[in-house]
């Protein structure tokens, strides 16, 4: 997992209060940032992002990179549109704020977008890009919003300077249809250089389609817990089957390989399960009906684990002898149905029984009743349960009148 | 006596700005790597090289060896003890702990150069400029 620091520049200038990119640009810019959080910090939890403007009322950092995304967010609330945006401080300030981060493992990245014009000369922005890679900082640009000859050269001179080897991107995305942060999903500026996390690409298939669905139906920007428990609780599931398949698999034994057969059907059972929850998730936002879900599956993965389990403890010391393999399978068998013949054994001890009935409150064993009790003892089996608990009962009775 | 600080550098701290990335810090400290003299460090956009090496106790620094080509080695060697977040910013508003002018005969015969000792008696992180001539 790819380690990194990233400062993201928003352009809040006057040039962002048009409607060209639905419903404005600053709109627009505000849910690919939104987007563009979300996703470092899944992709990696010790991943920080901090953000900061480049106009308003001047280049300042709203929040140091940090790995909290409630927090980054929240500081995109009420923030003013109007004056110009100043790229090469605003770069400036970004090299700042990522040179004072508290982990030095993380790799450094500011993403600028750029919506108003570059009053800035090609040769001074290729400086700024020349100190940006000597100090190892990666930079991505997206460039919106107002367009003229010479921007996009610019631009391109800019990342031409600071990249090495391929770490830093420019995106151009023209006004038009597609939203912002749909144009910019399938760019390297999301999915990095390692070719794409599991949330980027499962947002960018959602995103081909037109709906925005995400891995498990949650918004995680909207609760970004219940998305990572969900997905937490998926890999562990995988994990615990993979396991298992490979405990199953060092045997060569047929027991294993029937055993394997079943705890496949059942992790496809669970496995699927998910997939179920997901749709209900997406029609109802009911906390009763998730519940009850997860109930199910918890309890369907009750049965199938500990059949699991048991199955693949057999199946490791049957390796090693026959025989108590065949005993194993047939206590397996017998356990169902032994349940009530191991308390009828039980009750055949006498003295084990006596020192039951002392141990009840107030009873006698010399009462007649129960040394009758006692006589009618042997070979009695589940009835004897039933008469002693009854007793038991009557005795409790008897005391609490 | 003295031993070779390698092995009490703390690697997941090392830090080499505008290192070209071909030619990494590792080339230069790692043992294996920096014997080979196929490996070398190279600097990137320009002439200089900012090295942060951090160490896994206090040291006491006591000399340096620097090894290279007379004509694209290093001449000025800048050396700060315990500084944090440098940059080559605001590498030269400090004054440095020593500063070296190597000669051929450092460079080409792999002589240690002696440094300020007193001056690099509780080192726990140290931080390296070096500034190739022309």
């Amino acid at each position: 997992l790819l380690l990194q620091s990233t400062m993201i520049c928003i352009d809040n200038s006057e040039w962002m209060r048009n409607g060209d990119y639905s419903p404005s640009r600053f709109q627009a810019q505000a849910d690919a940032v939104n987007l563009i959080c979300g996703a470092k910090t899944q992709s990696n939890p010790e991943n920080t992002v901090g953000v900061m403007t480049m106009a308003g009322k001047g280049v300042r950092v709203l929040v140091t990179p940090t790995s909290d995304l409630g927090k980054i967010l929240a500081c995109m609330h009420g923030l003013e549109v109007g004056a110009e945006a100043n790229l090469a401080a605003a770069i400036q300030v970004a090299q700042l704020a990522l040179k004072h981060r508290q982990n030095k493992r993380q790799q450094q990245r500011i993403i600028v977008f750029i919506g108003s014009p570059v009053t800035y000369d090609k040769k001074v922005l290729e400086t700024i890009g020349k100190k940006l890679k000597k100090n190892n900082v990666a930079l991505d640009v997206v460039d919106f919003g107002e367009t003229d000859d010479e921007k996009p050269e610019k631009l391109e001179a800019l990342i031409a300077a600071v990249n090495s080897s391929d770490s830093s991107h420019i995106v151009h995305v023209p006004p038009g249809d597609h939203a912002l942060s749909d144009v910019l999903i399938s760019t390297p500026i999301f999915t990095g250089e390692e070719g794409g996390s599991g949330f980027a690409a499962s947002a960018a298939a959602a995103a081909a389609t037109g709906a925005t669905g995400y891995d498990f139906g949650v918004d995680p920007n909207v609760d970004p817990e219940l998305a990572l428990a969900l997905r937490l609780s998926m890999e562990e599931e995988r994990a615990r089957q993979e396991a298992i398949a490979k405990k199953a698999a060092e045997d060569n034994k047929d027991q294993a390989s029937s055993s394997t057969d079943a705890i496949m059907a059942e992790a496809e059972l669970t496995l699927n399960a998910p997939a179920d929850v997901d749709a209900d998730l997406l029609k109802d936002d009911d906390d009763a009906q998730l519940l009850q879900q997860a109930l199910a599956m918890s309890m369907d993965e009750g049965a199938s684990g500990a059949a699991a389990v048991a199955d693949a403890a057999m199946a490791e010391a049957a390796a090693d002898d026959q025989d108590l393999a065949l005993a194993l399978q047939m206590s397996v068998q017998d356990a169902e149905a032994a349940g009530q013949s191991d308390m009828s054994k039980v009750f055949e001890d006498r003295s084990f029984v006596t020192s039951i009935l002392n141990s009840l409150p107030g009873v006698d064993p010399n009462d007649p009743s129960v040394k009758d009790l006692l006589a009618s003892l042997h070979g009695q089996g589940e009835d004897l349960v039933l008469m002693v608990t009854g007793k038991q009962n009557y005795l409790q009775n008897s005391i609490n009148k | 006596g003295q031993v070779d600080l390698v092995d009490f550098i703390d690697w997941t701290g090392v830090e080499c700005l505008n290192q070209d990335p071909a030619h990494g810090i590792a080339n230069a400290l790692k043992q294996g790597y920096r014997e080979d003299e196929g490996l070398h460090l190279a600097s990137d956009s320009d002439e200089q090289l900012l090295i942060y090496i951090p160490f896994m106790q206090v040291i006491k620094l006591h000399s340096a060896l620097f090894k290279g080509p007379e004509e694209e080695g290093p001449k000025t060697v800048k050396l700060f003890s315990n500084r944090e977040h440098m940059g080559f910013s605001n590498v030269n508003d400090f004054p440095p702990s020593d500063s070296v002018d190597l000669s051929s005969s450092h460079l080409l015969e792999s002589k240690p150069v002696t440094l300020k000792y007193v001056k690099f008696q509780n080192v726990r992180r140290y931080v390296h400029l070096s500034l190739a001539g022309g």
